[in-house]
């Protein structure tokens, strides 16, 4: 919600019948226009339009009025429901309308049944492991580039400065090379995984850099001053004073960082990483089943995600507590 | 100046260190692995049937039993690592990994940075086209939109830049003349491309015909335009500069080849014998 109201109003849906008949006419439109005959809509409504292939406009109108029947009864009906209600079942519909795409491809689901056990025992595994060492170490970066960021002393500043430019200034996957190819030039011959973990930090480190920056800047001048002439030194009005204050503004956007991270991560497969992204792609190679893996590799990134998205509403919600 | 002579000092070290890091001692290599015991071979995971990820998640393949068997005659272990194509290309491995049995083309441009002991096959390159196409020779790619693998001899063939310098292979022309090239990361993407029908993305593609010849068996809506472009020479590729493990390499082929080893490992693959051409 933007903000608490008392001032409540029904659906729009359930105000005028001219609605509905308008949205009834423009979703057959629409649903006209894609054709939906060779669907399964098409199958359905064979009784009435005999064979759907051959069935011609006629076809394509009728079975186009009766599927905008139905999906504005949808919402019209799902307008008279409680606002969890709502979520729900709106969730789970496009949910089935996904799979039901992914299940037209044709899959060969025991091709991914044989294989979906190792992608995530090979592949979410090192995955995670690679997102979540890099993350905790982007986290300690940010902190003191943020702080460097702050300072008054031109040669921190400096520095944290560059270096926030430099890594968000370049694609990450440029940066996975240039660490995995540049530094056998300086003498140290990095392997992939320490490569790609380093690739993410700095580069994540840099972007969240500017989180934390931004959410130390946000705490009031006052509140320095105030713990200042307490006699509080900087750790410790950091720590104390700052940072708890700071953090429920912090944590939001850091949460997308750690989300983004989870895929970005997949970038590192070019240099040989065997995690999902990699999997995906070479699992399926030899069969050309490769649409297979990288629709299964892709519902696991999604649910990790989904897995990330709810740990960071609770910590969210555990802040605001706190704080408010 | 304390400022400046220190920095200079600094700059003059990493610079030292950088060179000496770029220059690989002879015998280097075939120390390493005859101590470990191992060797470390590159392969692409995605380049089926020369190598690829088998029913058992394990790497698998023509290139893979050639690299097992050159391990297992140096008496060392094999491991393999995966990295993307272009990396193995480049050079400057610097230990990483030993030994590259990747169906490579030695180029002359790949010969600056690499070492080639030995030629092992030769397979032959084809163009191809959709299943619905009505291109009958090569001639009719001319002006068309064709793809190829990024940084492969195919792509080099289309750009009319490929030189081959080994011996035994035969002389070659370039007979397609592309309107545009379109590069991929492997040759599967390029097929996944050409599949999608005449003309929609790509008109046609030029790869490796065992590749080709596997997309078909796979049910691949494609087909084999005229005869093969040209014979690819695939060597197994090693960093540059050590002679000792360069002829290490070089014997064990040889013997392998003698002994009907590799006859047997192309036919059990290919169902041809590619170690020879023609």
């Amino acid at each position: 919600m933007l903000y608490a109201d008392t001032v409540t109003s029904g659906p729009l849906v359930h105000k005028s019948g001219t609605i509905i008949v308008l949205m009834v006419v423009v979703a057959t439109l629409l649903f006209t226009l894609f054709n939906l005959t060779g669907t399964i809509f098409g199958e359905l409504m064979r009784p009435v339009i005999g064979e759907p292939a051959e069935s011609g406009l006629y076809g394509r109108f009728a079975t186009g009025l009766v599927v905008a029947i139905l999906f504005v009864l949808n919402i019209v009906l799902i307008g008279f429901l409680k606002f969890q209600f709502q979520v729900i079942i709106v969730w789970l519909q496009l949910l089935v309308l996904f799979l039901a795409f992914f299940y037209g491809f044709d899959l060969d689901f025991n091709f991914i049944r044989s294989k979906v056990w190792f992608m995530v025992s090979q592949g979410v595994f090192t995955t995670l492991y690679v997102s979540a060492i890099s993350i905790a170490l982007a986290s300690v970066l940010a902190i003191v580039g943020a702080v460097a960021k702050l300072s008054s002393n031109g040669f921190a500043y400096a520095i944290a400065s560059f270096y926030t430019s430099f890594f968000r200034g370049l694609p990450l996957l440029m940066q996975v090379y240039l660490i995995y190819l540049g530094l056998p030039q300086l003498g140290y011959v990095i392997n992939a995984v320490p490569a790609g973990i380093l690739a993410l930090t700095l580069c994540y480190g840099a972007y969240m850099t500017e989180i934390f920056r931004a959410g130390i800047q946000s705490i009031p001048k006052g509140q320095w001053e105030a713990s200042r002439s307490l006699g509080f030194k900087f750790g410790l009005t950091m720590r104390r004073i700052i940072l708890p204050q700071s953090l429920p503004l912090i944590i939001p956007p850091t949460g997308n960082q750690f989300i983004a991270m989870l895929k970005d991560s997949s970038l590192v497969s070019v240099i040989g990483v065997w995690e999902l992204m990699f999997l995906a792609r070479t699992l399926g190679n030899k069969t050309f089943q490769h649409m297979e893996m990288l629709i299964t590799a892709a519902l696991i990134y999604w649910a990790l995600s989904m897995c990330l998205e709810l740990a960071q509403g609770r910590i969210e919600r555990h802040f605001r507590t706190k704080s408010h | 100046m304390t400022f400046t002579r220190r920095a200079l000092a600094a700059a003059t070290a990493m610079t030292l260190v950088a060179l000496s890091a770029g220059a690989s001692l002879s015998g280097e290599a075939l120390d390493r692995i005859m101590g470990n015991k191992m060797l470390k071979v590159a392969t692409d995971a995605n380049w089926a049937p020369q190598s690829f990820l088998n029913e058992n998640n394990e790497m698998d393949g023509f290139d893979v039993d050639v690299a097992r068997e050159l391990a297992k005659r140096m008496g060392a272990d094999v491991e393999f690592v995966t990295p993307a194509w272009d990396i193995i290309t480049a050079g400057n491995w610097n230990g990483r990994w030993d030994v590259s049995v990747g169906s490579m083309t030695p180029t002359k441009e790949r010969s600056n940075v690499l070492d080639f002991p030995v030629v092992y096959y030769y397979t032959p390159a084809a163009a191809a086209v959709h299943r619905d196409s009505g291109a009958v020779s090569l001639g009719d790619l001319n002006g068309k939109v064709v793809g190829a693998t990024t940084a492969s001899v195919f792509e080099l063939y289309l750009q009319k830049d490929l030189t081959i310098d080994a011996e035994g292979v035969p002389s070659f022309e370039y007979q397609i003349d592309p309107g545009e090239l379109r590069s991929y990361k492997d040759s599967t993407a390029v097929m996944d491309d050409l599949r999608l029908g005449d003309g929609v993305r790509l008109d046609g593609m030029v790869g490796s015909l065992p590749a080709l010849l596997n997309a078909i068996e796979n049910n691949y809506p494609i087909k084999i335009l005229g005869e093969p472009v040209f014979y690819e020479p695939l060597a197994i590729a090693i960093d540059k500069g050590d002679a000792e493990f360069n002829d290490k390499i070089a014997g064990i082929v040889a013997d392998m080849q003698a002994d009907g080893t590799l006859t047997a490992l192309s036919e059990k693959w290919y169902g041809i014998d590619y170690t020879s051409t023609r």
